[in-house]
């Protein structure tokens, strides 16, 4: 069941210099999304913006009634974002899209997120944790401040290995360098980040013969399926809205999909 | 009383003067779980070629100042699948359905006419003459009065459904287009579709879509779009529905003081699903307040 309810605003919590951690209230979406999973954010009255944004949840806390979403500034719908002081309200359509599953039994879940891309995955291994499961989160980034959360994957008992371009945090270089040894035939892979990053992990996964998810991100228009702007190429256009955020990345035709956001 | 909010126009009834427009409002029922369609006239579905297409390659849309850059290149599903598939959900919403029909050739927009000429639940067809983003048809047919005439003319000849050739703002003078189509058996006409527009992304110096140019649509359009409803309006005898970013009742009464007997309502959709309700609801307050006993007695009633 998908509705557009109104939510309230609690907190921010700086992650970086141009990420934050947006806390909300609805006890609507944090009972009703699942991982993987978006919203079509929009903002009340005359800020200049027409269209939502589109949102993974990163996390969620049914018994409080809250959820969260990761945001980094990256143009005029996230700045706007910004100027939310607790109290204020936003239009949330929700939940949306595809979700991820569960790794089949014997299967170890492998995570592999690149800088933002890390959001959908905080309420995914709160679920795996919940059976039990451990994952070999992978997390990469530029630079030190770029690994969000890192803290919360540990608390979830995740075993979380870092990567950054300048080797302030963990091994120096790009994430996708710990995949290839992190990946067996007893590993699930699920990925979501930078284009660049996500072609290469598609690569390693299908070379090694790796089940594999991956959640995409793309401009969209409307979140329900009509507007057709954020389709992805797999022997036709799917739209990442409906069929996706979370795709099987095996059916998608990478060198179709040039998407630059 | 209540004021009267239905509109019947071109053999047509439509319960409100709101209409979901073509390529906003999929095949007609995605929004069911977050829209009002109580609140909803009638429902034009995406534009129908005779086979599947692709549609353009991605990115297909890009923000504007209050307005939405598109080139989706009328991606669909065919008119034999949309018949199968899509008709039966669509027949028992019990809306007013306009199937938007589009063809590279006047034989295209014949034959997909002649299909739908049978098909139970089809209320009318309108004539997409002025989509921008494809290569052939579209908006050729409807920039030149003699060839939207002659598309509309083949089709009047294949079907009784009412047609409503769908007009592009990127004319000289609308008044020519809308009396050819008039002439040539129109029962009403819709108009405007999207403005050709373009937006660049001055730090890699590409276009914001891949297409390169594409379609403006939004609020950004809607003083355009009034403009033209009022010059075609005062051009041709038959019914006019107007189209052009509308987000609220205001902005719909401005197109129907203008001369539209009805109105369709697209991007909006996008933004606030229950723009129908509020919409609906601005309109029959307006009404109360104004006297006005059928919002059809508004139809042309801007003074001047």
């Amino acid at each position: 069941m998908r509705r557009d309810v109104k939510v309230k605003f609690l907190e921010r919590r700086a992650l970086s210099p141009d990420a934050s951690l947006l806390e909300f209230e609805s006890d609507f979406l944090a009972n009703e999304l699942r991982p993987g999973q978006f919203t079509m954010l929009r903002l009340p009255g005359d800020d200049g913006l027409l269209l939502r944004r589109p949102y993974s949840f990163c996390d969620t806390d049914v018994a409080a009634g809250r959820f969260s979403l990761l945001v980094k500034d990256v143009g005029r719908g996230t700045r706007a974002l910004t100027r939310l002081v607790p109290g204020d309200e936003a239009d949330c359509l929700g939940p949306l899209g595809s979700t991820f599953t569960m790794p089949p039994d014997g299967k170890r879940p492998v995570v592999v997120a690149g800088g933002v891309g890390i959001a959908p995955f905080v309420a995914f291994c709160r679920a795996l944790s919940s059976v039990g499961k451990v994952a070999v989160v992978l997390l990469g980034g530029r630079t030190a401040h770029d690994l969000y959360l890192r803290e919360v994957f540990e608390a979830l008992g995740m075993d979380v290995r870092c990567t950054t371009e300048d080797g302030s945090v963990g091994t120096r270089g790009r994430v996708t360098a710990l995949l290839d040894e992190a990946l067996d035939a007893e590993t699930q892979l699920y990925s979501c980040g930078p284009t660049p990053m996500l072609l290469k992990v598609a690569e390693l996964a299908e070379a090694k013969g790796v089940p594999h998810e991956v959640s995409l991100e793309r401009r969209m228009g409307c979140g329900m399926g009509c507007c057709l702007g954020c389709v992805v190429y797999t022997s036709e256009y799917v739209r990442s809205c409906t069929e996706g955020p979370v795709f099987d990345a095996s059916v998608i035709a990478w060198d179709r999909d040039p998407h630059p956001l | 009383m209540k004021p009267d909010l239905s509109v019947s126009f071109a053999r047509l009834r439509f319960r409100t003067p709101l209409i979901a427009a073509s390529g906003t409002f999929g095949y007609g029922t995605e929004y069911l779980e977050v829209s009002d369609y109580e609140a909803i006239g009638g429902i034009a579905v995406k534009g129908l070629y005779l086979e599947p297409r692709e549609g353009c390659p991605p990115p297909r849309i890009w923000e504007t100042p209050s307005g939405m850059l598109n080139a989706i290149g009328l991606q669909e599903v065919g008119i034999r699948r949309f018949i199968d598939e899509k008709m039966p959900r669509l027949r028992e919403l019990g809306t007013t359905v306009l199937v938007n029909i589009c063809g590279s050739t006047v034989e295209e927009y014949q034959e997909l006419a002649h299909i739908l000429d049978s098909v139970e639940g089809v209320h009318a067809i309108e004539l997409n003459i002025s989509c921008p983003n494809v290569e052939e048809g579209g908006i050729l047919f409807g920039c030149d009065p003699r060839m939207a005439a002659k598309v509309t003319e083949a089709v009047r000849a294949q079907t009784k459904l009412p047609i409503i050739p769908k007009l592009s703002p990127n004319v000289t003078d609308i008044a020519v287009v809308a009396r050819s189509v008039e002439a040539a058996g129109a029962d009403a006409i819709s108009l405007i579709n999207t403005m050709p527009a373009m937006a660049i992304d001055v730090e890699s110096r590409r276009p914001r879509l891949a297409n390169i140019v594409g379609g403006l649509s939004g609020p950004a359009i809607r003083p355009i779009a009034v403009r033209m409803v009022y010059q075609a309006a005062k051009a041709v005898n038959i019914p006019i529905v107007g189209i052009g970013g509308i987000t609220s009742h205001e902005d719909a009464l401005e197109f129907i003081l203008a001369g539209a007997s009805a109105v369709q309502i697209g991007t909006m959709s996008f933004v606030d699903p229950s723009v129908w309700r509020r919409t609906l609801d601005g309109l029959e307050a307006y009404c109360e307040r104004h006297d006005v006993e059928s919002i059809s007695a508004l139809t042309g009633g801007v003074l001047s």
